[in-house]
């Protein structure tokens, strides 16, 4: 009697957690119709890549894809390399206005992007830099990158620095082969980080890219929203490509994913 | 050499700069100029104007930025409540169950919303939701009328519904991990007593919890004052202002009327919100204690 239980309740939380991922079935079936409804298809002889194929051959989703590629790549190498940098500094350098400087940069994590929103419109457009990769990789770089790499970089052993520099290596070669090594899984957790939050980054692209070429993938995919709004196969094709690189690299480094994207939210 | 470990090192301002660098440059800095555009009539184009507190007097008498202000606050008083509840029943409920790979699987499955990004998520809610969507045929097989859920008077509750949809397994996961820092000899005490499920949740977890409902409800109120993806895929803000939030309506102003003088005014009391309500948290989570460097 407790077993069957305990069964009917592992079935009912089965039950909604399966209609959790509805939503996204349902995205990844319309994708596969070609259809102007949003009624679903059951008979799966009709399911074809046509619209898969619309999207990479006539509407250069294929540049699409690898803006985002770009941007993410160079996002994560930006992030990955100043963030350790300073995490190293700020956590075992002494000089003056260190602490100082460290709760100034912690404290701006309270100012959201959408507010510097406007005056970065135009310094960006000012310095020539919109429709460019380069400044789409850059609001990643902030604050929450050095509280990260601080933190991890903290527990580094006073001890095992100083051994290194016994052993005679000079600045350059301790922190390449002594602190990045050890801050190992700090940098994945932020790469991950990174990967997600540029990949799906909406507002900052929208504002800083207005030539075409440069649009990412959920720019893209508004753009169909706009010009294709009642062709909800083809719109559902491109959500899904938005869908399926975070959802790939989740499958394949499940804990670690949660773990980055969780500890986002528990900063100072 | 112990004494040497604590010398100054001048070098570190070389591994801090170019960090230091990129947040003057693109936090410090603008929130600067926006104060300054916020007392103009900047347009983007012509030099700006000092034109005093005009932008902030217009504010107090702005209709569509009150209708935006009321609505994310019903946005967030709808979602944060919902999404911290819900969070903790499964949390609690899962942690119920033998941790093996089952429940591992169920963990996994309901995080997947998370990862996806919410101008995806307002795509395919949009559609979902739709008159011949998946819900209204699901609803038509039990022969309950078709529901308008994007329609002026349901689409704000709907965007609701899809942001609890994709918060829910972040939430989760924060209260499962805290749960199961929770000594277990609690619990087994508790089913000595014959203590119920409920009366174990309401008398052990809920008060041990605390800490982590603090977040979870600061977060969330964070999140849904800075709403913008979500509400603009699923749908642009209408019908009408039905569903603009305030970022919308900054966005609106400045990118759309160009009026960037005013949009920063805005953006400054969208600020002050934010900031106050971090300010409450780092008050509250101080007295518990946090690390330093």
């Amino acid at each position: 009697m407790r077993k069957a239980l305990k069964i009917a309740w592992m079935l009912l939380l089965t039950g909604i957690t399966a209609l959790m991922v509805l939503p996204l079935i349902y995205m990844a079936m319309m994708s596969m119709t070609s259809n102007f409804t949003t009624t679903v298809s059951w008979d799966f002889s009709e399911y074809s890549f046509t619209n898969y194929e619309r999207i990479f051959v006539s509407l250069d989703f294929v540049r699409y894809f690898l803006n985002s590629a770009a941007v993410v790549a160079g996002a994560i190498l930006i992030n990955v390399i100043l963030g350790a940098m300073a995490g190293y500094g700020f956590a075992k350098k002494k000089f003056p206005g260190r602490n100082a400087l460290y709760y100034g940069i912690i404290l701006t994590m309270m100012i959201p992007g959408q507010v510097t929103l406007i005056p970065m419109y135009i310094i960006v457009s000012a310095m020539g830099l919109n429709n460019t990769h380069f400044i789409l990789m850059l609001p990643v770089v902030n604050a929450f990158t050095v509280f990260l790499m601080t933190q991890s970089m903290m527990s580094i052993p006073d001890d095992l620095l100083e051994a290194a520099r016994i052993d005679g290596a000079n600045e350059r070669i301790t922190f390449i082969n002594v602190v990045l090594p050890v801050a190992r899984s700090a940098i994945v957790s932020l790469t991950i980080f990174t990967f997600i939050t540029v990949w799906n980054d909406f507002l900052w692209p929208l504002v800083m890219v207005s030539d075409n070429h440069m649009r990412t993938m959920t720019l893209a995919v508004a753009m169909l929203r706009t010009n294709y709004g009642t062709n909800y196969g083809l719109m559902m094709a491109g959500a899904t490509l938005v869908f399926v690189p975070p959802f790939i690299g989740y499958v394949l480094l499940q804990k670690r994913f949660v773990e980055s994207i969780a500890m986002s939210g528990i900063k100072a | 050499m112990r004494r040497n470990k604590r010398k100054t090192d001048l070098t570190g301002y070389v591994y801090i700069a170019p960090i230091c660098l990129v947040v003057l440059l693109m936090s410090v800095v603008p929130i600067f100029i926006s104060l300054y555009y916020s007392f103009t009539n900047f347009d983007g184009v012509r030099a700006p104007v000092f034109t005093g507190w005009d932008n902030y007097a217009k504010l107090i008498r702005d209709p569509v930025l009150r209708a935006s202000m009321i609505n994310t606050l019903i946005y967030t008083v709808v979602t944060v409540p919902v999404q911290t509840v819900l969070a903790l029943l499964l949390a609690f409920w899962l942690s119920t169950f033998r941790q093996g790979r089952w429940s591992q699987f169920i963990r996994g499955t309901l995080f997947v919303p998370v990862i996806a990004s919410s101008m995806v998520a307002g795509i395919i809610w949009r559609a979902f939701m739709g008159p011949t969507g998946l819900i209204n045929e699901a609803l038509g097989l039990l022969s309950i009328p078709a529901v308008t859920f994007l329609d002026i008077n349901h689409a704000l509750m709907s965007a609701c519904i899809v942001t609890v949809w994709r918060n829910l397994g972040y939430f989760m996961v924060i209260y499962f991990a805290a749960i199961l820092d929770i000594p277990k000899s609690l619990y087994e005490s508790a089913d000595v007593e014959g203590c119920s499920f409920g009366q174990k949740l309401v008398y052990i977890t809920i008060p041990l919890l605390r800490a982590s409902t603090f977040l979870i409800v600061i977060l969330g109120t964070i999140w849904s004052f800075q709403a913008f993806d979500l509400v603009f895929s699923l749908t642009q803000g209408g019908p009408g202002f039905s569903t603009t939030t305030m970022v919308m309506t900054i966005y609106n102003t400045s990118f759309k009327q160009f009026n960037l003088g005013y949009a920063s005014a805005q953006a400054y009391v969208l600020l002050i919100i934010i900031v106050l309500i971090s300010f409450v948290q780092t008050k509250v989570l101080n007295r518990s204690g946090d690390g330093s460097i």
